[in-house]
C-alpha cells in the first residue's frame, strides 16, 4: 500500500521508489476486512473498483456483526452508518431510548438501512440523493489481504517503483546521526535511500531493531496476543459483512470473500492453550478448511515513536491493534496519508516528526479505546478472560466516556479519530449498555408523534431495503465478479 | 434559572424556552445591573455560526434586521496590522478548494504569491463594502465563488439581546425582576436566591448570566484563572447610510480600537489597560479580568458567558464563546437533580478546551512586528503557549495547519489569517510540484479574477441592507 500510494502521489518528482520484498516472508492474513476510508485510498490512486474487486476476490461489506458480545446468544451488527435521523439537534437514538422506556419494542437497527440491507443479504452503493435512506451509509471491501497486496505492487511497478526481491540481513546507521543509511539484502545488495519506510512487521525491522524506538505495550488492557488463521471453502451467499464472535478466551472472526471464507481466532495465551484455541476454532467453522491453520502471535501496543530519524514505520511495524474492529489495513492507510501530509524533506524537521507521531498516537489511543469498549460493556462473566475484564482499571478516556453514556447517553465528542459517535452508539446499544436516561430535549415531542415519527423512519428503511439488489447479484452486475464459484449465487 | 441580564441572559433563556419540554419550569432572574456595560466584552462581531444558533433559539434572521441595528459582516479588517503594516481583511470562508490531493494555498506558496485575499470573496468584497447572500444550493450556484463565502453580525448587544428577549414565547417562562440581595449556599451548591429582599426561590439547576461578576458562580469556585485588567469603551455614531460590511480594526501604543458599522450608526470601541483614562465621550465603559473560573460549572451551578470566561474582543470569539456556551449547556441539561457530576465534568472539559483555543487564535493576531513595543502590547504577548508555537512554527517551515479537536477557529481562519499577516512558509508541499506550473498558475489567475468579477457585481452593503429590510417590511414572514 505504501509504495502504491507513493508512487502514485510523488509520481511526477525526482523521487526514486525501491520496494524490498521478499516472497519468502508471507503476510499475516489478518485484516482482510476493510473500512469505508479505504475506497478513498483507491480513489486517489486512481484505482477502478471492479478491476480491483476482480483481482482480489472481494466482497462489499456494510458493517460488521457482533456475535456473544453482551450475552452468549446476542448478535449485532455495528454498521458504517447512523441511526435515524437527528430532530432539533437531538440524535435519533435519543429518541428510541424514550420510545424504548415507553414499551416500544422496536430494534435500533430497524432505524438503520445498512443494518437491515446487511441482515438480508443485500447491497448497493450509496445514493447520491441526501433526502433518501439509501445515501445514509458507507461501504468497504472484504478482500484477500495478500492479491491486494499483489494488485498494488503491480500498481506500484507500473508506475516506476523499482522491486528488489530479497531479505534484509544488515541495516547501516550514520555512526553520526543515528540516520539508516544502507539496507544489505541477502545477495549483498546494497540499498541506499534518504526516506525508509519500514513495513517489515511485527518485529520492525529499522524502526525497532535498528532504532530501537521502544514499544507502549498495552496488553494491560488488550491482552490477546495470539491468532490462529485458516481459510474454508465458501458456504452459501456472501454476506455483505464480516462477523466476530466473542469467545471464552478471545474472539473468531469470518470474512467472506468470493473464493473462500476466511477465518481466525484471536485469543489471548493467559487464559486458554493453542491446542484449545485451535479446537474452538474448528468448532466454530461452518465449511471445511482449505488449509492448514497458521499461527500468529502478537503483543497489542504501539512505537513509542512511529516515525524516527530517517524511518517511518508503517503498519504492523508501527503498532498492533486487534482487528476486531477491521483497523489494521485503515492504520496503513493513516501512515501513508499522514506521512504524505507532512512529507519530509531532506532535513527531517523534528516539528514534522513530532506532529507526524502526535497524529498516528491519537489515532492508535481512540481505537485502543473503542475495542476495549467491546470487552467491557458486556455482561459477560463465563470465563477467566471475561472476568478478568470485569476487574480491570480502564483508561481514563474510556471510563468517563463510559460513564457519559450510561448516565445520560451523552456521547464525548472528538473531532480526530476514525471511530465517531454512531459506531459508539452501536457497540453501547448493541451490547445491551442501555443509558439511565435519555436527553431531556426529547421530551418536547410526544410519545404520539414520536410513535409515528419512528413508524415512519422504520417503514422508509424497510421499503428502501426492498429495492436493493441481493449482494452476490449486484456484484456480478457492478462487473466485480472474479469467478464467484459460490453455490446458489 | 436563569439568573442575571443583558445578551447571555436572553440568548439562553430563548434557547432553552425553545428546546426545553414544557414541563421544565424556566425562570428568568433579571438583576438590576446595568448589563450594557460588561456586554461591551462580547465585542462587536460574530462568526458564520451564528446564523444556526439564532435559529435555533428561534430568532431568524428577519426578525433579528427588523428587530435590531445588526448588520451583515464578511469579518474584520485589521489596519497597518501585519509585517511591514500592511492591512488585511480575516473574512469568514468555508474550506479552501484541495487540488489534486494538495491544499490550494500550497500552489500559493510554489508560486511565490503572498496573498490569499485575492481568493476570497468576502475579503474582495469587503474591501469595496458590497455584500450578497451567500447561495447555499447545492447546483450551479452553489459553484460560484460567493458561494464559498460565509457572513456573520456586526452587533450591538443589548440590540441583540433584545431580539432574543421577542423569541421568548409568551407565557413560556416566569420572569423575576429586582436587585440580588441574597445568595444561598450549602453543601457545594446554590440553595436559592431572594430579589429585593423578598422570599427566596429556588430551582434544580442555576444558569449566572450576571457577568464577569459572576454573582452565583463566584460563591461556589471564586477562583479566576487571570489575565490582564481591560477597559472597553464604546461610542456610537449616527449615521444616515450603513458603512461596509467589515469592521475595522487598529492599535495604538496603549491598546487598540474597532470601528463597527451598524444600523443606523457606528460603534466605536476603544479597549485599553483598565488603568488607563477612560475615554468613552459619554459612551458605556466598563472593565474587566481576562481570564475564566476554574469551573465554569460547579455543583448546580453553570456559568454562561463572562460568569465563566473572557476574551478580549479583537476577534468574534467571544460570541462564539458565548453561544458555544449555550449549545455546550443544551446537550448536557441535567438528567436528574441527584448528581450532576457527569455534566459538570463534560461541560468543564470542553468550556476549558473552547476558551484555550480561543485565546490561542486572539494570542496567534499578536504575532506581528507591526505591533508596538509598549506596556499595553508586551503584556498582551506575555502568555506562552506551546501549542500556539507548534501551529505558528510548523506554518512557517512548511504551511501546514496544526489542528486540535473541535477549535472553534477553523483551518481556514488561521490560513486566512497566517497570510494576512504575513506569514510565510519556507517551503510548499513537494506534492504541488507535480502539477504544471503553468497550468497552476492560469487556474489561480482565473479563480482570482472570478472572484473580483463577482465581488464587482454585488451592490454596495448599503444599498444591499436597504432593499432587503425593504423587502422584509412588506412581509415579515419571509
Amino acid at each position: 500500500m505504501a509504495a502504491a500510494a507513493l508512487a502514485a502521489k510523488l509520481a511526477g518528482l525526482p523521487i526514486a521508489i525501491t520496494l524490498v520484498e521478499s516472497d519468502e516472508i508471507g503476510t499475516v492474513g489478518v485484516g482482510e476486512a476493510t473500512l469505508p476510508h479505504i475506497r478513498a485510498f483507491n480513489l486517489a490512486l486512481g484505482i477502478d473498483e471492479a478491476e480491483m474487486m476482480r483481482a482480489t476476490e472481494a466482497t462489499y461489506k456494510l458493517g460488521i456483526e457482533f456475535c456473544d458480545w453482551g450475552r452468549r446468544g446476542d448478535r449485532y451488527i455495528h454498521p458504517f452508518g447512523d441511526f435515524g435521523p437527528t430532530t432539533n439537534d437531538v440524535p435519533f437514538y435519543q429518541y428510541w431510548l424514550k420510545l424504548r422506556q415507553s414499551g416500544d419494542r422496536s430494534r435500533i437497527d430497524e432505524y438503520s438501512y445498512p443494518v437491515i440491507a446487511a441482515e438480508q443479504g443485500r447491497f448497493r452503493r450509496p445514493s447520491g440523493d441526501l433526502d433518501a435512506v439509501e445515501s445514509t451509509f458507507g461501504y468497504a471491501y472484504q478482500f484477500d489481504a495478500g492479491l491486494y497486496a499483489k494488485f498494488l505492487r503491480s500498481f506500484a511497478e507500473k508506475r516506476g517503483v523499482s522491486r528488489t526481491e530479497g531479505r534484509v540481513v544488515r541495516v547501516v546507521q550514520d555512526g553520526e546521526t543515528g540516520f539508516v543509511r544502507d539496507v544489505v539484502l541477502t545477495n549483498g545488495t546494497t540499498i541506499s535511500a534518504d526516506l525508509f519506510i519500514d513495513c517489515s512487521g511485527f518485529r520492525g525491522l529499522l524502526i525497532e531493531t535498528a532504532l530501537q524506538s521502544g514499544y507502549d505495550d498495552w496488553s494491560a488492557w488488550l491482552p490477546c496476543n495470539r491468532a490462529i488463521a485458516v481459510p474454508t471453502q465458501s458456504n452459501g451467499a456472501l454476506r455483505p459483512f464480516t462477523r466476530a464472535t466473542a469467545r471464552t478466551a478471545g474472539w473468531q472472526w469470518r470474512i467472506p470473500l468470493q473464493h473462500r471464507v476466511g477465518n481466525g481466532h484471536v485469543y489471548c495465551s493467559s487464559f486458554i492453550s493453542d491446542d484449545e484455541a485451535h479446537d474452538q476454532l474448528v468448532a466454530g467453522l461452518d465449511a471445511p478448511m482449505q488449509a492448514e491453520p497458521r499461527r500468529l502471535s502478537f503483543t497489542t501496543g504501539r512505537r513509542r515513536e512511529f516515525w524516527k530519524k530517517n524511518v517511518v514505520a508503517i503498519g504492523l511495524a508501527g503498532g498492533f491493534l486487534e482487528p476486531l474492529e477491521s483497523t489494521s489495513i485503515n492504520l496503513i492507510q493513516d501512515g501513508i496519508t499522514e506521512l504524505l501530509a507532512v512529507f519530509p524533506d531532506k532535513g527531517f524537521g523534528a516539528r514534522d516528526i513530532a506532529e507526524y507521531n502526535r497524529r498516528i498516537g491519537l489515532h492508535y489511543e481512540r481505537i485502543r479505546d473503542f475495542l476495549l469498549l467491546h470487552y467491557v460493556a458486556t455482561q459477560r462473566d463465563d470465563s477467566e478472560m471475561w472476568r478478568h475484564f470485569r476487574n480491570l482499571r480502564l483508561p481514563d478516556s474510556l471510563s468517563e466516556r463510559i460513564d457519559a453514556w450510561r448516565t445520560r447517553g451523552h456521547l464525548i465528542q472528538y473531532e480526530f479519530g476514525l471511530f465517531l459517535s454512531p459506531s459508539w452508539v452501536a457497540v453501547f446499544l448493541g451490547q445491551n449498555l442501555v443509558p439511565d436516561r435519555h436527553d431531556p430535549r426529547v421530551e418536547s415531542m410526544s410519545i404520539d408523534a414520536l410513535t409515528a415519527r419512528a413508524s415512519d423512519v422504520r417503514a422508509k428503511v424497510d421499503a428502501a431495503v426492498r429495492r436493493t439488489p441481493e449482494h452476490t447479484a449486484f456484484i456480478r452486475e457492478s462487473g466485480g465478479a472474479a469467478r464467484l464459484a459460490v453455490a446458489g449465487a | 434559572m436563569v439568573c442575571g441580564g443583558g445578551l447571555a441572559a436572553w440568548m439562553t433563556v430563548a434557547t432553552l424556552a425553545r428546546h426545553l419540554p414544557d414541563t421544565v419550569r424556566v425562570t428568568l432572574a433579571e438583576i438590576d445591573s446595568d448589563h450594557r456595560c460588561a456586554d461591551l466584552f462580547y465585542g462587536t462581531v460574530s462568526g458564520p455560526g451564528s446564523y444556526a444558533f439564532n435559529l435555533a433559539a428561534g430568532v431568524t434572521e428577519p426578525a433579528l434586521v427588523l428587530g435590531s441595528s445588526a448588520a451583515f459582516s464578511w469579518g474584520s479588517k485589521y489596519v497597518h496590522w501585519a509585517e511591514g503594516g500592511r492591512s488585511w481583511i480575516q473574512c469568514f470562508n468555508l474550506a479552501l478548494p484541495v487540488i489534486d490531493g494538495v491544499l490550494m494555498h500550497q500552489y500559493l506558496v510554489q508560486q511565490g504569491m503572498t496573498r490569499l485575499d485575492p481568493f476570497l470573496l468576502g475579503a474582495v468584497a469587503g474591501s469595496r463594502g458590497t455584500f450578497a447572500h451567500p447561495p447555499r444550493s447545492p447546483g450551479a450556484a452553489g459553484q460560484q465563488p460567493l458561494a464559498r463565502a460565509e457572513y456573520g453580525y456586526h452587533f450591538d448587544p443589548a440590540s441583540h439581546a433584545r431580539c432574543f428577549a421577542a423569541a421568548v414565547p409568551p407565557g413560556r417562562i416566569h420572569h423575576l425582576k429586582g436587585a440580588l440581595t441574597r445568595v444561598a449556599v450549602g453543601d457545594g451548591a446554590i440553595t436559592g436566591i431572594a430579589l429585593d429582599g423578598a422570599d427566596m426561590v429556588t430551582a434544580d439547576l442555576y444558569l449566572d448570566c450576571s457577568g464577569p461578576s459572576a454573582e452565583l458562580l463566584s460563591r461556589l469556585d471564586p477562583a479566576w484563572l487571570g489575565g490582564r485588567a481591560l477597559q472597553i469603551s464604546a461610542d456610537d455614531v449616527a449615521e444616515a447610510r450603513l458603512g461596509p460590511p467589515v469592521r475595522s480594526v487598529s492599535f495604538h501604543d496603549k491598546g487598540w480600537a474597532a470601528q463597527t458599522p451598524l444600523r443606523g450608526s457606528t460603534r466605536s470601541l476603544t479597549v485599553s489597560d483598565a488603568t488607563a483614562s477612560c475615554n468613552a465621550r459619554g459612551g458605556l465603559s466598563a472593565s474587566a479580568t481576562l481570564g475564566r473560573r476554574q469551573r465554569a460549572w460547579a455543583g448546580n451551578c453553570v456559568g454562561i458567558g463572562h460568569a465563566a470566561g473572557i476574551v478580549e474582543p479583537l476577534t468574534p470569539a467571544p460570541m462564539m464563546l458565548l453561544e458555544r456556551d449555550i449549545e455546550r449547556l443544551m446537550t448536557l441539561i441535567p438528567v436528574s437533580t441527584a448528581s450532576m457530576t457527569v455534566e459538570e465534568r463534560e461541560y468543564n472539559r470542553r468550556h476549558g478546551e473552547d476558551h484555550h483555543h480561543a485565546m490561542r487564535f486572539t494570542r496567534a493576531l499578536l504575532e506581528t512586528s507591526a505591533l508596538p513595543d509598549s506596556d499595553f502590547w508586551r503584556a498582551a504577548r506575555d502568555t506562552p503557549d506551546a501549542e500556539l508555537e507548534h501551529k505558528l512554527a510548523m506554518f512557517a517551515e512548511r504551511g501546514l495547519l496544526v489542528s486540535y479537536d473541535l477549535e472553534p477557529f477553523h483551518p481556514e481562519d488561521w490560513l486566512i489569517m497566517h497570510f494576512g499577516i504575513g506569514r510565510r512558509p519556507r517551503r510548499h508541499d513537494r506534492l504541488a510540484d507535480r502539477a504544471d506550473a503553468k497550468r497552476v498558475r492560469r487556474y489561480l489567475d482565473d479563480a482570482a479574477q472570478q472572484v473580483a468579477n463577482a465581488a464587482a457585481a454585488l451592490p454596495s452593503n448599503h444599498v444591499y441592507m436597504t432593499q432587503l429590510e425593504r423587502y422584509l417590511r412588506q412581509d415579515p414572514r419571509k
